[in-house]
């Protein structure tokens, strides 16, 4: 297991958003979590990348406890994260979006750039041959120079995933990766998470909604209701399970949920 | 002074190069690191009043104790740092300035340590006179040599003294322009366009502000210390937290994030600064002196607010550039 | 001992009440505009001045030199309001801040070059004092109380009563729900610089008499005070304010009081009042009455 969740519990002034979510993602899977609005997924990914702090409870990723650990820590590790409205840097152009999240940039410390300025110059090239490859495999090569802000909706998440890759993750949490782009790039986005694990052995753990997209490429589901995870198990189980149904219908469905 | 006295041009150079050191102090904390120090001066004040004490007291030689002021600046950054790095951008400009303005109540009411109200020339006490400078006029005198042969019979320690500080201001300036345009400086971009997408890509936010913060702070005691040694004497009202200001109009004439326009800023508001102080021809002259100093200060109000109106990109800035808006 | 807490009590008190009515203005304005106004100070600077024009060149009682402080100084926020704060939101926090130092800037040497840097005073015998057994209250100490005791009053009844002021606290505490409910946010933001200007012309005069002579750089010296109060209650809390200028006035005092190990020196009350406020932003920014906003 890859990631390891325990426990976790999270509440804002009176409202209790995480009421104790337990689950593990596997490493090299394709995993899904769902369930109705508010049942706290996106609260579980701030928790589990660093940017909140759980009230309660731990996480464990590849063997290390890291619910205390800051999140540009966190993504140091591997446990890269995606935002629901990607957060690209509008005024900086696509290439320096991409080039910033190289990792390991020896010009990044603060006298580098004087004292050893040639090895700085070499991770760059390495760093911008990198980006570039990667703006290829994401399609956005005609707008290398263009200012990150000029982009459209999906075209942004796909940049936002580029530049999680440039990371070099072991684990990239998406938050509804297809909610608002059009479908032309919906597809090519589902193409480049499937490629994720299929090419590079990332594992995914994936918010949807769009049920079709988590039935076909999730090879695990976790669903949440109210804070808690209900169910845990393979698309047909979940698709089987009165629980989730229930939950996401508000009702019991007696006789013809089963199949 | 008349308009065409030397001695008043090389008072405005180098008066013009100090100011563009410390308003670099302030563009790496601000336009670079997006963190609104209002409190800026404190880390002049902190460097000259160190230096001044470790001189006048201990005897202490020149170079360390100027070294000894510009560590007491980044103490002081490092204590500011732990407010600056958690609060929102208007509570950290009162922040700070409320901390300027302790610095500045200290000094003025501790007097056995600072000399008092009557600033450095008390700090051996009523009676004696305190001076800093001797050793700094001696290093001007060995850089007027070196000078002479450039500038003949105009050469002194005063052009001495602007050559030095423009000298260093360049550098230093040059210094930042690399820093800048390095990946340390596009990381700081990032977190200045947004701080949350940089730490999802592995920035470690704090120490980075931190960086900045602590070049500034070097910047500003530099400053600071160059002040002090032009003019020679200090006291607790030369560090009002007007000083910090002058700084963000000069950043503000030449163009927020134009590193290199910080010069024409300085040289533009030096202008405005001495030339209120001493020119002497219509309308200034209907001003007596004590009314010029309420005159320069006006004009300086009047400018923050006219450019912040009309050309907040400065006058060589970039408006798509500019990264105000928080 | 006993007698000085006493008299620290009661300059505490004094002082807490400048602090608290200019507190209530800024601390409404700075939660309806949403802008540190850095200029706030040279409110009360313009304040004390037009009450000296009105008190000792033109011969006026305090009472109508403070009516005319209060009106001007009114007029004067409203003025600045639209003629400059309000074409220049859309700079944002920092720019504003800057802005209000300019124009802080620009008023405070206004008045320097009108009406001199020399140290003045309004028309009240300073070498008198009362002595009331416990305490001595001095004429300007007197007058002050005379003010608070109309003006506290009227105040607290404006913001408790009258529909205006309901708005006004009610835009200050949730802009978006008034705006539901039907207030006219922008008329009230409006009406707000009013109130503002006209505590800040009190607060002026009021800093006048109490402290006997004051020049332009009055307002200056209390700005930083006032932000203190206003975060100390809460930005956006009238009452918040209120109380909280009462706190800090009694704090300032009252730490020099001998009984504390001999108290603070009374130079550094200020510092005190900054460390406050330094330590306030930091761990309590919603002050004692204010709602811990998610920023």
């Amino acid at each position: 297991m890859l990631l390891e969740v325990h426990d976790l519990q999270k509440s804002f002034g009176g409202v209790t958003a995480v009421a104790g979510a337990t689950f593990s993602v596997a490493e090299g899977s394709i995993t899904a979590l769902i369930g109705p609005n508010g049942a706290g997924k996106t609260t579980v990914f701030n928790l589990a990348s660093g940017f909140l702090r759980a009230d309660r409870g731990a996480v464990t990723f590849a063997g290390e406890r890291i619910e205390r650990w800051r999140g540009d820590a966190i993504a140091r590790a591997g446990l890269v994260r995606a935002f629901q409205a990607p957060r690209v840097l509008a005024r900086m152009t696509v290439i320096e979006n991409m080039m910033l999240a190289g990792k390991n940039q020896p010009g990044e410390r603060l006298g580098a750039a004087w004292f050893t300025p040639r090895r700085v110059a070499r991770r760059e090239a390495a760093i911008r041959k990198r980006a570039l490859e990667l703006i290829e495999v994401i399609r956005l090569s005609s707008l290398v120079g263009a200012l990150a802000g000029t982009l459209s909706g999906g075209q942004r998440k796909l940049l936002e995933l580029g530049r999680a890759l440039m990371v070099e993750p072991r684990m990239i949490l998406l938050d509804e990766p297809m909610a608002g782009v059009a479908p032309i790039l919906a597809e090519q986005l589902l193409e480049h998470i499937q490629e994720l694990r299929a090419k590079r052995g990332i594992t995914v753990l994936v918010i949807e909604h769009d049920m079709d997209v988590v039935m076909s490429i999730s090879d695990q589901i976790i669903v949440m209701d109210e804070g808690c995870v209900i169910a845990e198990g393979r698309p047909e189980e979940i698709q089987r399970s009165e629980r989730v149904i229930e939950a996401y219908l508000g009702r019991l469905a007696l006789a013809g949920a089963s199949a | 002074m008349g308009l065409f006295n030397p001695a008043f041009w090389t008072f405005v150079a180098a008066i013009a190069g100090i100011y563009a050191i410390m308003a670099l102090g302030l563009y790496v904390q601000f336009s670079l690191a997006g963190l609104p120090n209002f409190g800026h001066v404190a880390f002049m004040a902190v460097a000259a009043y160190t230096m001044a004490i470790l001189v006048v007291r201990y005897a202490t030689p020149l170079l360390l104790a100027a070294t000894a002021g510009i560590a007491a600046s980044v103490c002081l950054a490092f204590i500011m740092g732990l407010p600056a790095l958690r609060l929102r951008s208007d509570y950290l400009a009162i922040a700070t300035v409320a901390g300027s303005e302790i610095i500045r109540y200290l000094a003025l009411n501790l007097p056995d340590f600072t000399g008092g109200p009557i600033g450095s020339i008390g700090l051996l006490g009523p009676g004696d006179i305190a001076t800093y400078n001797h050793d700094w006029q001696a290093f001007l005198d060995k850089a007027k040599g070196v000078i002479e042969p450039l500038f003949g019979r105009i050469a002194s320690r005063d052009l001495a003294m602007a050559v030095v500080v423009w000298a260093a201001a360049f550098a230093l300036i040059f210094i930042g322009w690399v820093l800048e345009r390095s990946p340390w400086g596009r990381v700081l971009k990032a977190i200045r366009e947004d701080e949350t997408a940089a730490m999802a890509v592995g920035k470690n936010i704090v120490a980075f502000k931190m960086q900045a913060l602590v070049l500034g702070a070097i910047l500003g005691g530099l400053a600071g210390l160059l002040l002090a040694w032009e003019i020679g004497v200090f006291n607790p009202d030369d560090y009002q937290p007007t000083l910090t200001f002058y700084a963000y109009l000069i950043l503000i004439l030449g163009g927020m994030n134009r590193i290199w326009a910080i010069p024409l800023g300085s040289v533009l508001f030096s202008l405005l600064y001495t030339g209120t102080r001493f020119l002497n021809f219509y309308p200034l002259s209907l001003f007596d002196s004590g009314s010029r100093a309420f005159l320069r200060l006006f004009l300086v109000g009047l400018l923050l607010v006219a450019f912040m109106a009309f050309r907040p990109e400065g006058l060589l800035g970039n408006r798509h550039q500019l990264l105000l808006e928080k | 001992m006993l007698q000085q807490l006493a008299q620290l009590v009661v300059n505490g008190l004094i002082t807490g009440t400048i602090l608290a009515l200019t507190g209530v203005g800024a601390t409404l304005v700075f939660g309806i505009q949403r802008i540190a106004n850095f200029a706030h100070g040279e409110y009360l600077t313009f304040g004390a001045y037009v009450g000296l024009f009105l008190n000792v060149d033109a011969r006026q009682d305090l009472a109508v030199a403070t009516a005319g402080a209060i009106a001007a100084t009114a007029l004067l926020a409203l003025g600045l309001h639209y003629a400059v704060l309000r074409p220049l939101r859309r700079l944002g926090l920092v720019a504003t801040s800057l802005v209000t130092v300019g124009i802080g800037l620009m008023l405070r040497d206004v008045v320097f070059m009108v009406a001199g840097p020399n140290i003045r005073q309004l028309n009240i015998n300073q070498m008198v004092v009362f002595d009331l057994k416990l305490v001595r209250i001095s004429p300007g100490q007197l007058a002050a109380v005379a003010m608070t005791i109309v003006i506290v009053p009227a105040v607290a009844y404006f913001l408790a009563r009258t529909p205006i002021g309901k708005s006004m606290r009610a835009v200050a505490d949730n802009r978006d729900l008034a705006a539901i409910s039907g207030v006219n946010v922008d008329r009230i933001g409006t009406y707000v610089w009013l109130l503002a200007g006209g505590l800040a012309g009190v607060g002026g005069v009021m800093f006048a008499v109490v402290q006997g002579t004051f020049d332009p750089n009055l307002g200056f010296q209390v700005l930083l005070l006032i932000f203190t109060t206003v975060v100390l209650g809460g930005i956006g809390s009238a009452y918040g304010a209120l109380a909280a200028g009462f706190i800090l006035g009694l704090a300032m005092e009252v730490s020099t009081w001998g009984g504390f190990a001999g108290g603070l020196d009374p130079r550094f009350k200020p510092v005190l009042a900054f460390l406050a406020l330094i330590g306030l932003l930091l761990c309590r920014p919603q002050g004692l009455f204010g709602k811990a906003r998610v920023l």
